[in-house]
């Protein structure tokens, strides 16, 4: 159903890589099912999807980075069956990721030649590096320095040789991932025109990216991905901006529902305006009313984790104007000011800002509040255990799992113990960011259901995801994020997927047909 | 790494997969069994070795001699447990020590003992504290910190003294150095004595749990409202209130301070903790691990004085040692953790 295309040509080139029946699971969950995919020699592939759809994951099969577990790939005619990272890179293939692997200390030219840098006798043969880079960087029409030290460039420069690198050792597949997150306007033109140089070089191009104008722009062809399965690949004519959101999206994901209050005028119990964060926020306002559950969506580096930092006291440059209730009050610069506050924060990533993971379950729900569990600085076991269990068990872990170490405990319990730790500051405004992620299923309805009861008894939830089917299910109102500035805040019939992604991807409105 | 560990670690609560997992479990357990234990067992072992040679070593009398011999490096010891595990590492101890071991000696000439004390553990507890300062709002690190104070101190030690020693001949100075309780010397009864207090604040403290969080995981420790930076910095006060009890057990052990009163100090009290199993990552480590280290070394060293061995092998000796047993410990982690790198 995929490749409509590939069986008409009989004449035309073999693909730069083809991959059949690729399926890959990570502990059990499917990450990609079965998926038959094709770049066609000198094409821009753009590659796209939600959070989680699976395009990582394939490029990284395509890479090497990752071994698939089922299905068979070919790249400029050889079969990589092997798995094994250097055939891919012999085969042609290189990968340029979001964080640029690059020895900061060493100079540009060091860089693209780690490892086969020049030599004269023992010594670098600096004159001859510089002469090589240049030949390379003008066959993509860029400008490098090449005694600048890496860590001196800016991002964009530093993905640029990345490229050179990968360039330099005769890949011409090349995978780029987000290459333009983080990258200003004037970067991003320039990152264009090279990619675009590089197709006229006949270099491949596999581009993941969510800014899906940029992959529109640049792109011969598409290829829409969800849940792991592979939607269509089409020729960039036949899509529109709108058509592949609508295919991103797909109907057919269950999550539970939450019985929203009809009725959505409670007190205002927070009010946030003009909250920047250096580098991250600009000008964000917000407001909270008592028992509602405001959503935060966005795409990846839109702020979303920021401003539930800030809001917690996580970030010390955090500026801004607070009122609680009402009340102006100083912008929290610590936790334990937001804790005084009532705002409490179970933040994302929880095996890496959540828990010490060495430490046993009760003790890390009790991190925040040891006095609680001590008598003249001495902890009490049983009080320790008691308080854990009291704050946990409600949510539905198991007591005697409090005694095991955090690591040894599953996504969904994890979470648990982050949710009773914030909940035994006994807050006003529970923070939760990616509070279900990397959680199965039934865990993740225990935690809606945990979500209504809270918000049904009177406290008020910031609830941020980058699962946007959740943000639309729980919450009242979503506030959408993009760039470090609010975009729009959505409410009542408005709060759907659909909404949240025109709004982020800036598609304008139009009119219905 | 982290997810390999996770789904090993679900895969392990359901029951029904237990049973064909069984043997991997059993050897995955003797592994933590063998890096839990296994410097008891080289303990066992060489005090077993040592015994078999000469009959003194395990009698009632070196026993104690070597409690109060070891004393001023197992209070260090007991302090760089703190710091190691909050993540952290003070290479001025040996120094400060010495600085307040002379500052001890030099006012306990002509002054009360207990001015004297008072003076030296102010002083070490007060160079702790400078240390603290620096790691904490300069964010300097702790390793090329501590050992810039630690140059610096031995200096101020080398210009007070002016190179000489200090001579204590008062009786009062003396007695905590020198004397007895029922055969049991003062030294090592303030040995065992930081060893207890030490230990149960780390290890059922709440402050002790705290060090803990902050060594395993910085940032959700700050998330979850620690003062983190307090935290890290109160371990260099501690270890430098216990560098100045050092110093002083030292300077009334002897009854003379100069500057360099044992060279070695910093490399034995080091070795003990990371010996006794204390991550140098921070986060994971106890208080009889550092006991169990304090054995070891100076088992160590006492053999080789009454085996009547040449002592300019003993550095030798203890350096193998600690590669060793560190070599045997990563190479049973790699075991732990297969298809990490």
């Amino acid at each position: 159903m995929t490749q409509h295309e590939a069986a008409e040509g009989g004449e035309r080139p073999p693909p730069a890589v083809r991959a059949l029946g690729i399926v890959k699971a990570f502990a059990g969950v499917r990450a990609l099912r079965g998926v038959d995919f094709e770049i066609e020699v000198g094409e821009i592939h753009g590659l796209v999807g939600e959070n989680g759809a699976g395009k990582s994951t394939l490029a990284k099969i395509v890479s090497g980075a990752y071994r698939a577990d089922a299905g068979t790939l070919w790249a400029n005619g050889r079969d990589l069956g092997g798995g094994n990272p250097r055939e891919h890179a012999e085969a042609g293939i290189a990968m340029v990721y979001q964080e640029p692997k690059l020895v900061p200390g060493l100079s540009a030219a060091e860089n693209v030649f780690l490892g086969k840098t020049p030599r004269r006798g023992p010594f670098v043969a600096r004159r001859e590096a510089s002469r090589r880079l240049g030949e390379i960087a003008s066959t993509v029409g860029i400008e490098v320095d090449a005694r600048t030290k890496a860590g001196d460039l800016t991002l964009a420069k530093q993905r640029m040789l990345d490229v050179l690198r990968a360039l330099d050792s005769g890949a011409d597949i090349l995978i780029m991932d987000e290459p333009s997150a983080a990258l200003g306007p004037v970067e991003r033109d320039s990152l264009y025109r090279t990619i675009e140089k590089l197709r006229d070089g006949y270099v491949t191009i596999l581009y993941i990216s969510h800014d899906l104008d940029e992959v529109v722009r640049l792109s011969d062809r598409i290829t829409v991905m969800r849940d792991g399965s592979l939607v269509a690949t089409k020729p960039t004519a036949e899509w529109t901006p709108r058509a592949l959101v609508e295919a991103m999206l797909g109907r057919d994901f269950v999550v539970p529902t939450r019985h929203k209050a009809d009725q959505q005028e409670g007190d205002e119990i927070l009010r946030v305006e003009g909250l920047t964060v250096p580098g991250a926020l600009e000008h964000v306002d917000l407001s909270l009313r008592k028992g509602e559950v405001l959503g935060i969506a966005g795409l990846v580096g839109s702020g979303r984790s920021t401003l539930l930092r800030a809001l917690a006291g996580g970030e010390p440059k955090a500026a801004g104007n607070l009122f609680l209730e009402g009340e102006p009050a100083a912008w929290p610069v610590s936790v334990s000011t937001a804790l005084r506050y009532g705002i409490a924060f179970s933040p994302e990533d929880r095996r890496r800002y959540g828990l010490v993971l060495g430490l046993n379950g009760a003790v890390n729900v009790s991190l925040t509040n040891m006095q609680a569990v001590t008598a003249a600085t001495f902890i009490q076991w049983r009080k320790l255990f008691k308080y854990a269990k009291q704050l946990v068990a409600p949510l539905g872990l198991d007591p005697t799992r409090l005694r095991l170490s955090a690591a040894s405990l599953s996504g969904g319990n994890q979470q648990k113990l982050v949710l009773g730790r914030a909940l035994g500051a006994e807050p006003r405004i529970l923070l939760l960011d990616e509070a279900t992620a990397g959680i199965d299923v039934g865990a993740k309805a225990e935690i809606f259901g945990i979500i209504d009861r809270l918000a049904a008894d009177g406290l008020s939830i910031v609830f941020a995801s980058s699962e946007l089917e959740e943000v639309v299910e729980i919450c009242d109102r979503i506030l959408v994020l993009g760039r470090g500035r609010s975009l729009d805040v959505l409410q009542g019939e408005h709060c759907t997927v659909r909404h949240i992604l025109e709004v982020a991807f800036g598609v304008e409105e139009e009119p219905a047909a | 790494m982290k997810n390999r560990r996770s789904s090993g670690a679900e895969a392990s609560q359901s029951p029904g997969l237990g049973a064909f997992r069984s043997t991997k479990r059993l050897r995955a357990g003797g592994i933590e069994l063998a890096r839990t234990y296994g410097i008891v067992l080289g303990l066992v072992v060489l005090v077993a070795a040592v015994a078999s040679q000469n009959d003194v070593f395990i009698s009632r009398v070196n026993l104690l001699n070597i409690s109060s011999q070891w004393a001023p490096a197992g209070v260090m010891a007991a302090g760089l447990t703190f710091v190691l595990i909050a993540g952290g590492i003070d290479l001025s101890i040996a120094a400060n020590f010495n600085l307040c071991a002379v500052i001890a000696a030099s006012i306990g000439q002509h002054h009360d003992p207990g001015l004297a004390f008072l003076a030296a553990l102010g002083l070490g507890t007060g160079i702790g504290f400078i240390n603290a300062l620096i790691v904490t709002v300069t964010r300097i690190d702790s390793f090329i910190a501590t050992l810039g104070v630690s140059f610096a101190l031995t200096s101020i030690s080398q210009i007070l003294t002016g190179n000489q020693a200090y001579y204590v001949e008062r009786e009062d100075f003396l007695s905590l150095g020198a004397g007895t309780w029922h055969t049991i010397p003062y030294a090592g009864m303030v040995l065992f004595g930081t060893f207890l207090l030490l230990g149960l604040v780390l290890g059922r403290g709440a402050y002790g749990q705290k060090i803990y969080a902050i060594g395993g995981n910085r940032e959700a420790s700050r998330l979850a409202g620690l003062r983190v930076q307090v935290l890290y910095g109160s371990t260099f006060v501690l270890v430098g209130f216990c560098s100045g009890l050092a110093g002083i057990l030292s300077a009334s052990q002897l009854g003379s301070a100069q500057y360099n009163i044992d060279p070695g100090i910093l490399f034995d009290v080091v070795t003990m903790v990371v010996l006794g199993g204390t991550s140098l990552l921070g986060g994971y480590g106890a208080m009889w691990r550092t006991v169990v280290g304090w054995a070891f070394i100076a088992a160590i060293g006492n053999s080789f004085n009454i085996l009547n061995i040449n002592s300019n092998y003993q550095n030798l000796v203890k350096g193998l040692v600690l590669i060793g047993a560190l070599a045997i410990d990563a190479y049973v982690r790699r075991l732990a953790r297969p298809g990490a790198t």
